[in-house]
């Protein structure tokens, strides 16, 4: 087995040491430096991306059910929305903050923010339903300065300034890659058009002339959404980059 | 009969004439098909059908048609039956042998289940239906996809009832990665030749079909109701054979109820009554127990494929060979060539 020892100092620097310390002990007791904040009078400055209470935005919902799928903790649920779409709730008594579902949503419509006091007077409220997140929620304010962790190469700072932070954030929307719908194997097709019934954009047309049945999509009004890849029961259109 | 592109997003499909006009495709099968008797219940058409309407509890039917076809003629496209093109004989082969399997147990030799078993293990294959079954008897389809799931002892011996083995390979050959091998009565190795004609994903990945010798089949309903009144108690029914013109079902204490062929007549499918396919000569090996000794099954190898298998076979010494004689199998062949005269003229 190893000894742990006190490393070798000369009396020296023995006395260095001895006199920072001494140092940094009568600082304190005059003026003592803490890392508390002193909420709710004041309240931190959380990053862009901090994990907190979530918004929605339907447009941007494609009712994917990702999020639902994703969710660890089963807090996301999907319910229907009187547009017969289903839409995410989230029940806050479940919800780890892992946001997840954040990262899980390709469109985008699942955002946080800065608000980290969700608190409620009991459970029935914890469920959030869609309607009430695509709203900003009402908290009340009572922070006057905003503090901000400052860290040097010795210490931690607390910067106080006398404002209030918004604690919305502005997401930059994802990167879309355009996408259409393409046959890759027309020898398969049954010619039995369902895909352009399920189009929502109109973008699928069949013209039958006698014995023959003539299909086309529209690169232009496709959306590639994928709902005609999915639903193809020869599985032959796919999704291309446009 | 099929799709071709034509630009970067257009494409034709071809597809076939009805015989009545102003009727839906479905419509046109069931007067053509169904309606006429003809229908070997193969499950062809459920395969192909994409919004899976096609259905066979009292015969084959799409119960809503009028709200769902979709009026593709997909459905007539493949079936094996619509254009009737009756198929009988021997056919071709390149070998016609004896073989017992020495690792499974099965109707007789077992070597159906010993050529998928050992196209599996050649990695011709990754899978392989099987028309297993429950208690009482009734058919369930089986995806093999380990030689150890043969451990269930129902999966191999005969099922005088038909089995959906189509609407299976629907979904094998979407799963599959090497290929799927199938087992299945000569309605239905018509059926998937039909399919491979008509459609890519079906040549590519259907790797091995065997068929079954078969002079006829029944209705689950009609059979197990005659078996029931014959006094079969079906949870000791243990197999069921037909052999030398008698119908034997053993139970597991080793009674045997026997009968004749002829008292069951009356409930033969109407289907069977129009084919004249006794050999499977669309197969790739056709297996059957007429033509070689007791415990033995009689092999007629037709492709490259399944010679291969066979040789795999021998060379692994999975199997015992003997001789099989084909003359044996000619009244067979005769009697069902005989049903040619039942086939009605098409409308
Ligand atoms: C309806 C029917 C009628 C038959 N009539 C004759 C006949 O008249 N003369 C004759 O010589 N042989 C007949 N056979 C074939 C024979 O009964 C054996 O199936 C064959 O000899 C193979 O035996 P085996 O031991 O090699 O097969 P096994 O290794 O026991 O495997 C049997 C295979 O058959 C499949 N199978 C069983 N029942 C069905 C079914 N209903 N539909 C589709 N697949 C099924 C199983 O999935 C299994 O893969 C008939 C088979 C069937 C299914
Ligand atoms: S991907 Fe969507 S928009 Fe494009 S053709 Fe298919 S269903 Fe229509
Ligand atoms: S859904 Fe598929 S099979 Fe049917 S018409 Fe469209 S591409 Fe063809
Ligand atoms: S949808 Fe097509 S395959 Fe199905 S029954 Fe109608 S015509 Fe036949
Ligand atoms: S013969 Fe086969 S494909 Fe034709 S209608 Fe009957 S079950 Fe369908
Ligand atoms: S006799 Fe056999 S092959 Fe012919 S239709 Fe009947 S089950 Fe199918």
């Amino acid at each position: 087995m190893k000894k742990v020892t006190v490393p070798e100092q000369s009396l020296g620097e023995k006395v260095v040491k001895h006199a920072a310390a001494i140092k940094v002990a009568m600082k304190e007791s005059v003026y003592p430096l803490t890392a508390t904040v002193f909420y709710p009078r004041e309240r931190k400055k959380m990053p862009d991306n901090f994990r907190g209470y979530l918004m929605f935005d339907p447009d941007k919902c494609i009712s994917c059910w990702e999020c639902a799928f994703v969710c660890p903790a089963n807090a996301v649920q999907m319910k229907e929305a009187p547009n017969k779409r289903y839409y995410p709730t989230v029940d806050y008594g479940k919800c780890i903050f892992c946001h997840f579902c954040v990262d899980s949503c390709s469109g985008g419509a699942l955002k946080t923010t800065k608000i980290h006091d969700v608190a409620y007077k009991d459970m029935d409220e914890m469920l959030t339903l869609t309607e009430e997140m695509i709203e900003e929620p009402e908290i009340i304010r009572e922070d006057k300065k905003l503090v901000e962790y400052e860290i040097d190469e010795q210490d931690l700072h607390l910067k106080r300034t006398r404002e209030e932070d918004t604690l919305f954030v502005e997401v930059t929307p994802p990167v879309e890659i355009p996408m259409v719908s393409q046959c890759i194997e027309p020898e398969s097709c049954l010619g039995c058009r369902i895909c352009e019934e399920m189009c929502e954009s109109g973008a699928i047309s069949s013209i039958i002339e006698r014995q023959v049945v003539k299909m086309a999509i529209d690169r232009d009004k496709c959306t590639g959404c994928g709902l005609c890849v999915k639903e193809c029961s020869m599985q032959i259109l796919r999704l291309v980059r446009k | 009969m099929a799709g071709i592109a034509i630009g970067e997003s257009e494409w034709e499909v071809t597809v076939p004439e009805k015989p009545l006009k102003d009727k839906l495709y479905f419509e046109n099968l069931k007067a053509k098909v169904i309606d006429t008797n003809l229908c070997s219940r193969c499950l062809t058409c459920a395969c192909i059908c994409p919004v899976d309407g096609i259905t066979a509890v009292d015969g084959v039917d799409f119960p809503d048609y009028e709200a769902k076809c979709t009026d593709c003629g997909a459905c007539v496209r493949v079936c094996p039956r619509f254009v009737y093109e009756p198929k009988s004989g021997l056919g071709t082969y390149i070998e016609f042998i004896a073989g017992r399997s020495k690792r499974f147990a099965g109707q007789d030799g077992a070597m159906v289940t010993e050529l998928i078993v050992s196209a599996m293990e050649m990695g011709m294959i990754d899978r392989g239906l099987f028309a297993g079954r429950d208690e009482k008897w009734a058919i369930e389809m089986f995806h093999v996809r380990d030689p150890q799931q043969l451990a269930i002892p129902t999966l191999g011996g005969t099922k005088y009832t038909f089995a959906d083995v189509l609407p299976a390979l629907k979904k094998a050959v979407r799963f599959t990665k090497r290929g799927v091998g199938v087992v299945g009565t000569p309605c239905i190795v018509s059926g998937v030749r039909k399919l491979q004609q008509e459609f890519p994903i079906f040549r590519e990945k259907v790797k091995l079909v065997v068929g079954l010798f078969c002079t006829e089949n029944f209705h689950y309903d009609d059979i197990s109701k005659f078996l029931q009144e014959k006094g079969v108690d079906f949870d000791k029914l243990i197999k069921t054979d037909i052999t030398k013109g008698k119908f034997i079902a053993t139970m597991s204490d080793g009674e045997k109820v026997k009968f004749k062929v002829k008292e069951v007549e009356d409930i033969v499918a109407s289907g069977c009554n129009v084919c004249t396919d006794f050999t499977a000569v669309e197969s790739d090996a056709s297996v059957g127990s007429v033509g070689s000794a007791p415990g033995f099954s009689t092999v007629a190898v037709r492709e490259e494929p399944a010679k291969k298998v066979i040789e795999y076979i021998k060379e692994k010494g999975y199997a015992d060979f003997g001789e099989a004689k084909p003359e044996e199998l000619d009244y067979l062949i005769n009697l069902k060539k005989g049903r040619e005269k039942n086939i009605t003229k098409p409308i």
